[in-house]
């Protein structure tokens, strides 16, 4: 329950131990109820919304077959469906890797057509673009879906401290890639 | 553009799954088929471990006590040496009487009487304890006067007495065979007899074979000497009869010697009486079903502690090694994926 207490929002209740008395949710709703989430945290992973989207899929298909496993009284369903997004995403981004360099393209990933949430402004995204994935990654995770850090260090298989320093990085990195791209 | 406003343009910009999403997801779970509580979903490593080490405590535990109850009743080597000390410490009716039956009573009923009509080799050991040094200066001059008395005498004495009030001494007395009872009878009362031992052997039957072959050879020894009075005899079957006289004559001698010699063993008794100031030892009270349950079970629990502790020392380093390389091989991984982030 020590999770429960840093965690906010009624989502998080309705799916944990501490609702003993309530029936447990099926992974219809908890598929319903999470698929934003994945979604933006794979859209921020990849850059990629038609990426994001085969992905965020591919996930809830994992979490399906691997859904009798998961027992609602151990664990909060939200990190699990996103630690199954990025051993997802991860996978694809290796098969990618190897894909570009049996291919011998070149190093530099094509950002021509990347793309971030809408409703940021041209600077913010850019400069969101600009960062690597896995900036982009812990921001995400703790600002866009407001995961504390024990969770996300949990998720990152990191280190909280770890967690604290690559998001202050992170940050400090957008803000200043935002400042660049507002004097150009 | 500050920091603040960064952050709430982020939040604010918080992406929505596309409708196509939505309904590819909602198509991938309509295929969800009502889950059944496994009765072994719940079964995780740690907890699987916080059940099992108990568990196997308890049943090592509870097989030692149970092999401990099982084998309570058989004699265990140190209930067999406790029963070996108390048999020393007990009077010695108990064992003569089991291998003679005689009436109980004094020291002498227990001791088997020697068979008057067949020669015997009789030979006892008696241990008796006295209280110091002078009563067994006492005991000693006893013994020997009533052996003298009884008609034997004394092979040997060794008597130490190697501090103030303490001494043994150790007699070997050799009695006429139909007094050796009321000799052990006599050595008893000297003072508390703390073990005897009796060992008869049969010499008859020996004596029959030497009488027996003694008859032959003396009818031998006739016939030759009767052959060796003809004139005419050969002088080559002289000589040869000859020598076989000497050789019978020979063996007639050795045989009536060994027949006297064994006829003299089996006159005689041997008793071996060994005099001792030493205090009798403390009985040690054969432990119960109970104490020897516990003691048992003990055993058990050692023997199942020491193969615990073997499978461990065994397992131990290549689990050791198993985990570090786990622990690297995730290690290494992780850190493959931060590059493979940071690159992507």
């Amino acid at each position: 329950m020590g999770r429960l207490r840093r965690r906010n929002g009624v989502q998080t209740m309705t799916l944990t131990a501490g609702s003993a008395a309530a029936p447990a949710p099926t992974f219809a709703a908890v598929a319903e109820q999470h698929l934003d989430d994945v979604y933006g945290y794979l859209l921020y992973l990849t850059r990629d919304r038609t990426l994001a989207e085969d992905l965020a899929g591919e996930t809830f298909e994992k979490a399906l077959r691997l859904w009798r496993r998961f027992d609602p009284r151990r664990g909060v369903a939200r990190p699990w469906l996103l630690s199954i997004a990025r051993t997802t995403a991860l996978d694809w981004f290796r098969a990618e890797e190897r894909r570009r360099r049996r291919e011998r393209a070149a190093a530099v990933p094509d950002v021509t057509e990347a793309a971030m949430p809408e409703g940021l402004s041209p600077e913010l995204e850019r400069a969101l673009l600009s960062l690597s994935a896995g900036e982009r990654e812990v921001i995400a995770l703790r600002v866009l879906l407001d995961l504390d850090g024990d969770e996300t260090a949990r998720l990152l298989g990191i280190s909280p401290t770890a967690v604290s320093t690559r998001l202050s990085r992170a940050l400090q990195k957008l803000e200043e890639k935002v400042r660049t791209h507002e004097l150009v | 553009m500050s920091s603040s406003d960064v952050l709430e343009q982020l939040r604010a910009a918080r992406p929505v799954a596309p409708s196509a999403l939505r309904e590819r997801v909602r198509a991938i779970t309509a295929s969800e088929r009502p889950v059944r509580p496994s009765p072994f979903a719940r079964l995780r490593s740690r907890r699987i471990a916080l059940v099992a080490a108990p568990a196997f405590a308890i049943v090592l535990v509870a097989t030692a006590g149970v092999i401990g109850l099982a084998r309570s009743g058989e004699s265990s080597r140190d209930t067999a040496l406790n029963a070996t000390a108390l048999q020393e410490a007990a009077p010695p009716q108990a064992d003569a009487q089991k291998a003679f039956p005689v009436a109980p009573g004094s020291a002498r009923s227990g001791v088997p009487a020697p068979n008057p009509g067949r020669l015997e080799r009789y030979e006892a050991n008696l241990r008796v304890r006295v209280d110091d040094a002078d009563e067994l200066a006492d005991a000693t001059q006893r013994a020997i006067d009533r052996a003298k008395a009884l008609g034997g005498f004394v092979v040997s004495l060794n008597s130490v007495v190697p501090e103030a009030g303490k001494g043994s001494a150790e007699l070997v007395v050799r009695v006429p065979r139909e007094r050796v009872q009321q000799a052990i009878g006599d050595f008893s009362e000297l003072g508390t007899v703390v073990a005897q031992e009796v060992h008869i052997e049969d010499l008859q039957q020996q004596v029959d074979a030497m009488t027996d072959r003694i008859a032959v050879l003396t009818a031998e020894i006739a016939r030759i000497e009767r052959q060796l009075k003809n004139p005419n005899l050969a002088l080559e079957t002289r000589s040869r009869l000859s020598a076989r006289l000497a050789a019978d004559r020979r063996e007639l001698r050795e045989l009536r010697a060994n027949r006297a010699a064994t006829t003299r063993e089996g006159e005689l008794a041997t008793v071996s009486l060994s005099l001792t100031t030493e205090q009798r030892a403390e009985a040690v009270p054969a432990p119960g079903r109970v104490d020897r349950a516990l003691d048992r079970a003990g055993d058990v629990l050692a023997w199942e502690a020491a193969a615990v502790l073997l499978v461990l020392v065994a397992v131990g380093p290549v689990l050791v090694v198993a985990i570090l390389a786990w622990l690297g091989l995730r290690l290494a991984r992780r850190r493959a994926d931060e590059r493979l982030l940071e690159r992507a």
